[in-house]
């Protein structure tokens, strides 16, 4: 019965990683870029939520489409403002600019809004749990798996059957064969990293129940997600999303039987120790 | 040899920094200038793995951090010099880098560069778990006279920023003459195609674990220094991302590849996070760090090559202007 | 000319007649993860400096009626703030920058342990007194530094503390308390607060206390469920915990998720403590409970806590806390020791550290005296439990403004 619990427990945390992972993963196939501000583009989701909760009394339910709707944006700026600039830049110059940024965004928010922790106290869900047998399951984590692997599912669809996902595609191939069949690589670009903003404004609400609200809030999220989408090969969604289960998995059963003060660790070295059967990550060719 | 004495330039840089802490007694420039020797002398080891064979390293940390044990635990145990656990430190580092980077070289790219993040954070957590090293606790290194042969200096910081001098020119030198040997241009070449190298009959493996071995020598051995500096060690400092992210920053923004890069990246941002804090530290609202990413930000925007990439730009303009005017 | 002169010589007699300001440095984490406590003990320690500045004859303290040192002409005191983002280097760096450039005549700090250490080492070479408010290692004390200080008690003491009043409650309310679960974040101040629990709990197995889980978790964490199952399987009738106040309510979340009910959960210093605790819980927060210098309940028995507090109050928009209490006192008390010794002098204000009695009419024990090593030998904590959103003082009995629940009831039943 324990051993179930704890395989839930990483499926749930796990299904979380994955979509902040996603969000990473798009980029990163598309335009080889490492962003370092992922994590806290997460963290002024989180913000968004807790304020309109605080303020307006706003369910983190019914602000969903607002945080994701502002990391979009951000999303949006970053790439105009920053990202456009490095994007062909040789080197590591890219993750330097965000490195920069994530260091800026960070202090940001602690220049706005104190470096204080707070939490979201009352949504519709806090507090329900489902109890199955011995097994409880958080009605909050729930929905944020459930809800994770919903959009992850959405930007999939998307990628696989709209226009401009099959623009995505053309231009991660390829830009130079992309931009000579007449595709705006520079809106493709715009397009994605507002997807990867939608991605962890939607991880960012579901957290916010469960997480508390500060400015490093995103520091481990990130951390983990570029193992995530390593391991998944990057540029794969459906390679992030396994990926993002297994780690969680790997953090709760590993946690539980060895010590949870190895949980990271322990995520940390099935990366290395998949990566020798297949070096490209588990869905890469 | 010949090559070396070659670098006119570098000779210049060294002698400046030399008189640098005898010019500005001010011990908060001193340190600064002891800090930026470290980071100069880290980024110079980091360069001859990512700079020259295009191999990299988010995980330099970990080399950083077995320098800095290996030292202290001799120390703090047995009494034995830092000098002799710098030396072995950067043995260790080299045999624990080859042991460990050897099954990641068939990664490439960025997975390579993830593995070495990851390496890093396993070691940091054994550290952290670790009893006989006094696990997440941390060790205060025992208060000893003033002392070269135990590498102690309470008096004044000169000794320390002369260690550091020391040991960052052999650093600079040591990358100088692994770009400039038969060596350095496997490496460019493997850098620039790694199938290409290997068509030429060239080992990449064995040279890329050359390259690694001698790069995390060369950074173990300032974790030694930074340890008897600052006199106190824990994990989380010495084991941490920041310093591993922290030696790629300042390197890629002074100019990836090149000798020169490191040392310009760090005479820009050891000050300049320094100061920063210094002046706008204490307001406590996060401003110094706001301003520091953000002026990193606007670099990485408008000198894509890195800072490096803009004096060779003014020297071309230079030299057409020159050519116009003659 | 002349006028320029006379000019002159007014500026000359102006900055020879100008009351003398006396700078020391206050080393905190100002950035960073730990931001937010280092914020508030800033707050705090700007209270101290207006209260020893500025006239306040309504807070009953040495310096409180005058302004500046009345030892030393009115001499005003001015805190040098510096940010150690939670990294002992720099807390390092910036000791021996302040001690130097700045010219402070003592220090205070650092709240962490880690970062205090290496920070009081540069005190200690320089020999200028350094005095540590909240930092609660026990290892900070047992290093045989001549000028260093602590305020707070440390996690040996607080441990012992534990025990004690796991004994009251079992021989007052027949609590009958035997299983303990300790918690803690795997950092500095973790681990070195359960080595204090292993090692003190051979005192207490005459009364039936054992460890029946040993629960250590990362800095960071993203979620604590797994540690949370493995606490609730071992069964505990008490938690010790070891947490900041982020992962803390992230425990308290899981303990009714997956109801946990222990009768006693016991926290060191550190988020228990953060008075936004019982704001991010509300109701979920009741019952837990843990020593804590200060409690609001306090401040209608103790009237002077109460107009620090106001001060405090309007600065930072919460109540004083213990940690940032901790870290007032050690401000005021390096000022009343400067004026005591009625000079700068590093020696003399060290002597009178050593030898004097601090009247600290904020804390219960209403005094400091320092120990040979530096220790302050009156605890200044009272064991504090929140209930209906309160702290309220449950133990020792003399202090109490309430009594103890020893039982948390089910989570369903609030």
């Amino acid at each position: 019965m324990m051993f179930l619990q704890v395989v839930l427990t990483g499926v749930l945390v796990g299904s979380v990683y994955s979509l902040v992972a996603v969000g990473l993963t798009l980029v990163w196939g598309l335009m080889d870029i490492i962003n370092f501000a992922h994590g806290d583009m997460m963290m002024i989701s989180m913000y968004t939520v807790f304020w309109l909760y605080t303020l307006l009394k706003f369910d983190p339910f019914v602000s969903l489409p607002i945080s994701a709707g502002i990391t979009a944006l951000l999303g949006i700026v970053i790439y105009k403002l920053v990202i456009k600039r490095v994007v062909n830049a040789p080197g590591l110059m890219a993750l330097l600019a965000t490195f920069g940024l994530s260091l800026f965004i960070r202090n940001f928010a602690q220049f706005l809004w104190t470096p204080n922790y707070r939490f979201v106290g009352e949504s519709i869900l806090s507090g329900k749990r489902i109890l199955i047998a011995d097994i409880v399951i958080g009605l909050p984590q729930l929905i944020a798996a459930l809800g994770s692997i919903l959009m992850t599912l959405l930007i999939a669809l998307f990628i696989k059957r709209t226009k401009t996902g099959k623009a995505i595609q053309a231009t991660a191939q390829s830009r130079d064969i992309a931009e000579l069949m007449g595709v705006n690589t520079e809106k493709v670009y715009a397009v994605t990293f507002a997807l990867s903003g939608i991605c962890v404004g939607v991880a960012g609400t579901l957290l916010s129940g469960i997480f508390p609200v500060y400015p490093e809030a995103g520091a481990m999220y990130g951390l983990l997600a570029f193992v995530i989408v390593a391991l998944g090969g990057f540029g794969n969604i459906w390679g992030a999303f396994y990926a993002g289960i297994l780690i969680g998995l790997t953090e709760a059963l590993g946690g539980f039987y060895l010590g949870t003060q190895f949980k990271y660790a322990l995520a940390f070295l099935i990366y290395l120790l998949v990566l020798q059967f297949r070096p490209k990550g588990l869905f890469g060719w | 040899m010949n090559e070396i004495m070659k670098n006119r330039m570098l000779y210049l840089i060294f002698a400046i920094i030399l008189i640098l802490p005898f010019v500005l007694q001010d011990v908060n420039f001193q340190h600064i200038t002891i800090m930026f020797l470290i980071f100069a002398g880290l980024g110079e080891g980091w360069n001859i793995i990512t700079g020259f064979t295009g191999q990299t390293s988010f995980g330099h940390a970990a080399f950083f951090g077995i320098g800095a044990y290996t030292s202290t635990i001799m120390f703090y145990k047995f009494g034995i010099s830092p000098w002799i656990g710098m030396i072995l430190g950067a043995l260790f580092a080299a045999g624990i880098s080859a042991v460990v980077s050897y099954p990641c070289f068939r990664l490439k790219g960025h997975y390579f560069a993830i593995a070495t993040l990851a390496v890093a954070e396993i070691i940091k957590q054994l550290f952290v778990s670790w009893d006989y090293v006094e696990g997440a606790t941390g060790i205060s290194i025992p208060v000893k006279p003033d002392s070269f042969w135990m590498m102690q200096f309470h008096k004044s910081k000169i000794p320390y920023f002369l260690i550091a001098y020391v040991l960052f020119i052999v650093a600079t030198l040591v990358a100088v003459a692994v770009e400039k040997n038969k060596m350095g241009y496997y490496l460019k070449a493997i850098r620039e195609s790694h199938e290409a190298a290997e068509a030429l009959g060239i080992n990449t493996t064995r040279y890329k674990l050359y390259a690694m071995m001698i790069s995390s020598a060369v950074t173990a051995v300032f974790g030694t220094l930074y340890a008897q500096y600052i006199l106190y060690i824990d994990p989380f400092m010495v084991f941490g991302l920041d310093i591993s992210m922290k030696i790629v920053l300042l390197t890629v923004l002074g100019g990836l590849g090149s000798v020169y890069g490191p040392i310009i990246g760090a005479a820009i941002l050891i000050p300049l996070s320094e100061y920063t804090r210094v002046f706008l530290g204490g307001t406590g609202k996060g401003i110094d760090l706001m301003i520091y990413g953000a002026l990193i930000v606007i670099v990485a925007c408008f000198e894509p090559r890195g800072v490096l990439g803009l004096f060779r730009r003014t020297k071309k303009r230079g030299a057409q202007y020159a050519k116009t005017t003659a | 000319m002349r006028k320029l002169l006379v000019v002159f010589a007014v500026l000359l007699a102006f900055t020879v007649f100008a009351e003398e300001v006396i700078k020391i440095g206050a080393i905190f984490p100002l950035t960073g993860p730990a931001a937010a406590t280092g914020v508030k003990i800033k707050y705090a320690v700007e209270v101290a400096q207006e209260i020893i500045n500025g006239e306040h004859p309504e807070i009953e303290l040495l310096l409180g009626k005058s302004a500046g040192l009345p030892n030393l002409n009115g001499a005003k005191i001015q805190f040098v703030f510096a940010d150690h983002q939670a990294n002992p280097e720099l807390a390092m760096a910036e000791a021996e920058r302040l001690i130097r450039n700045e010219g402070v005549v003592a220090l205070i700090g650092c709240y962490h342990s880690s970062a205090t250490k290496p920070a009081s080492q540069v005190a200690e070479k320089y020999g200028i007194p350094f005095i540590a408010g909240s930092s609660s290692s026990a290892a900070l004390t047992e290093r045989g530094l001549q000028w260093f200080f602590r305020i707070a008690p440390h996690d040996g003491m607080e441990t012992v503390f534990f025990f004690e009043y796991l004994k009251y409650l079992n021989q007052k309310y027949n609590a009958n308390v035997k299983k303990v679960a300790v918690v803690y974040i795997d950092n500095e101040y973790g681990v070195h607060a359960a080595q204090m629990v292993k090692e003190k709990i051979k005192d207490y197995q005459a009364d039936g206390f054992s460890i029946v889980a040993d629960v250590k978790y990362p800095a960071g964490a993203t979620n604590v469920d797994i540690e949370v199952q493995k606490i609730k399987g071992a069964k505990p009738d008490a938690i010790f915990h070891a947490s900041y106040i982020g992962d803390m309510t992230m425990f308290v979340k899981k303990y009714k998720e997956f109801n946990v009910v222990p009768k006693v959960v016991l926290s060191y210093c550190g988020g228990y403590q953060d008075p936004q605790f019982v704001i991010n819980l509300g109701k979920d927060a009741d019952y837990f409970a843990g020593p804590n210098a200060t409690t609001s309940a306090l401040f209608k028995k103790m009237a002077i806590l109460a107009k620090i507090n106001e001060m405090y109050k309007a600065k930072s928009g919460v109540d004083i806390d213990g940690p940032t209490l901790e870290d007032f006192a050690s401000a005021i008390v390096i000022a009343e020791a400067i004026n005591l010794a009625g000079s700068t002098d590093p020696q003399k204000v060290l002597n009178v550290l050593k030898t004097g009695t601090f009247m600290a009419p904020y804390f219960v024990s209403g005094r400091i005296k320092f120990g040979p090593d530096g220790q302050n030998i009156y605890s200044a904590s009272v064991m504090t439990q929140i209930l209906d959103g309160i702290y309220e003082a449950v133990w020792p009995e003399q202090y109490q403004t309430k009594e103890p629940v020893p039982q948390f009831p089910d989570w369903n039943k609030r």
